[in-house]
């Protein structure tokens, strides 16, 4: 048997290590784009804030593959999938076949179309260590400016704070996560932001950076900001434009059922790419977080060698902005709830809001209301119907 | 049985919870969202980052579960003789 893993991330490299527990003879070959062994991407902030050395970020170490007998090709690009002959290709040629095959190629950071020396993006190690060659040089009377409202621009955020840098943040919405979290929420971490001594602009629909052989200054809704670092921060997109043609199913991400099968036979799916047919909320389902992609991982493994387990968890996302916590819980669509409610207040200092569906809390976003966390999952995992699901927090 | 020290490192953790949700009778989240360790689901002595336990060896398998899914790795398991059996040094 020759499983095939495409993507060396925490989904790839989880279901290579379950594997071969699984299946001590079988051939196994992982496929990572970058050439470094498994790491946190999680810790490179802490990394970046010099939290942590550079070598504390690695989960495994580069002997571990050969260790597991697992044939590790680095540094190489699926370009396409050939389901009816079962072989992968490679971008600079090359065939590989496979028995069975797993897609964990995850997701890929939107790029501005612009580019000079002092823009950074923040997704692999090699930007966490080009990030901490910019911060090194930056004179003391620099400004940094962050572009986005998402996880990546909150991560920015603590990082130039805690280097005591000016800061000024621009995001598209009329908060941040705009489409993602309640007004009250937004409002809650704007005064937390400017409490901290950062500029917010709001509604940034026109943004563009100037200087040419380094970076100098951000044109935001036609003003000019004077900056010496630029983090983007605008999303992620999942990585699967190598399966055109391949007949398998995609829609925002790869389709797959609850044990994590695609349409095609023997072709597997897990993590960030991966949109599964979630049981427990009745909707295909598609999210990127480190404790989904490493679950994930475990799980298709099982499938893979016939231990048919369906994937089932109520995943979380935590992080603080400059001070205050956000927790993500669940199933957190707006699109697919059936009401939503907001507990607390901006004046109270927190607010959650709980996303319900038949009488179910299906999710959480919790902003400075930690206490609320326990009990919170407890009923989204339990399903436990409610005839007033906001009067359990009051 | 084995008897183990498990720690937390607060300064590490950043909430995700993954080692609640594999080892909740060991790890619970605080008002400071970060994760405490629990002896068995109790809390002798009140809420701590650090505590001796026994356990069985299939115990020790999910804590180190547990452990392993920390995207920080911020717990850190020690045998009885003080030796790091978790992260891998």
């Amino acid at each position: 048997m020759h499983y095939v893993i495409i993507g060396g991330g925490i989904a790839g490299t989880t279901a290579a290590e379950e594997l071969r527990k699984l299946d001590a003879d079988a051939e196994i070959t992982l496929i990572s784009e970058e050439f470094h062994a498994l790491y946190s991407r999680v810790l490179l902030p802490h990394y970046i804030k010099g939290k942590i050395p550079r070598e504390r970020v690695f989960l495994k170490k580069e002997t571990w593959y050969q260790e597991q007998k697992i044939e590790w090709i680095t540094g190489e690009i699926v370009s396409r999938v050939d389901t009816k002959n079962k072989h992968i290709e490679f971008f600079d040629g090359g065939e590989l076949p496979y028995d069975k095959l797993l897609i964990a190629s995850g997701s890929e950071v939107k790029l501005l179309d612009q580019d000079v020396p002092g823009v950074s993006y923040l997704r692999t190690l090699d930007d966490a260590d080009h990030l901490v060659e910019l911060m090194r040089a930056l004179p003391k009377d620099a400004h940094a400016v962050i572009y986005g409202g998402g996880f990546i621009a909150c991560e920015y955020l603590n990082i130039f704070h805690e280097a005591n840098i000016k800061t000024t943040i621009a995001y598209r919405g009329a908060h941040m996560w705009s489409r993602g979290i309640s007004d009250e929420a937004g409002e809650l971490i704007k005064q937390q932001l400017e409490k901290s001594g950062i500029t917010v602009i709001e509604n940034a629909k026109e943004f563009s950076f100037a200087g040419e052989k380094t970076l100098e200054s951000v044109l935001i809704n036609g003003q000019t900001h004077p900056c010496s670092i630029l983090g983007i921060g605008v999303g992620v997109a999942p990585h699967f434009s190598f399966l055109q043609d391949s007949g398998i199913e995609m829609q925002n991400g790869i389709l797959a059922n609850a044990f994590l099968e695609t349409n095609v036979k023997d072709v597997y799916v897990a993590g960030d790419v991966a949109e599964f047919f979630d049981e427990r909320f009745h909707r295909p389902f598609i999210t990127g977080n480190w404790m989904n992609a490493q679950m994930q991982g475990r799980v298709v493994a099982k499938n893979m060698t016939g231990t048919q387990t369906p994937f089932d968890l109520v995943s979380s996302y935590a992080m603080n902005i400059v001070g205050i916590e956000m927790i993500f819980i669940g199933d957190t669509s707006r699109e697919h709830a059936d009401a939503t409610q907001v507990i607390g207040s901006v004046a109270e200092g927190g607010v959650t809001e709980i996303f319900v569906r038949k009488n179910t809390i299906v999710g959480a976003i919790l902003t400075g209301r930690n206490n609320d966390r326990a009990m919170l999952t407890k009923l989204i995992k339990e399903k436990t119907e409610l005839t007033d699901p906001a009067a359990i927090l009051l | 049985m084995p008897r183990i020290r498990v720690k937390v490192d607060e300064d590490l953790c950043i909430g995700a919870a993954s080692c609640v949700t594999i080892a909740p009778e060991t790890f619970q989240m605080n008002a400071e969202n970060k994760a405490y360790v629990l002896d068995h689901g109790t809390e002798p002595e009140g809420s701590k980052y650090e505590r001796w336990m026994e356990v069985t060896d299939d115990e020790l398998e999910t804590i180190l579960l547990g452990a392993q899914s920390c995207p920080t790795l911020a717990i850190f398991i020690f045998d009885e003789a003080g030796k790091q059996l978790f992260p891998d040094m």
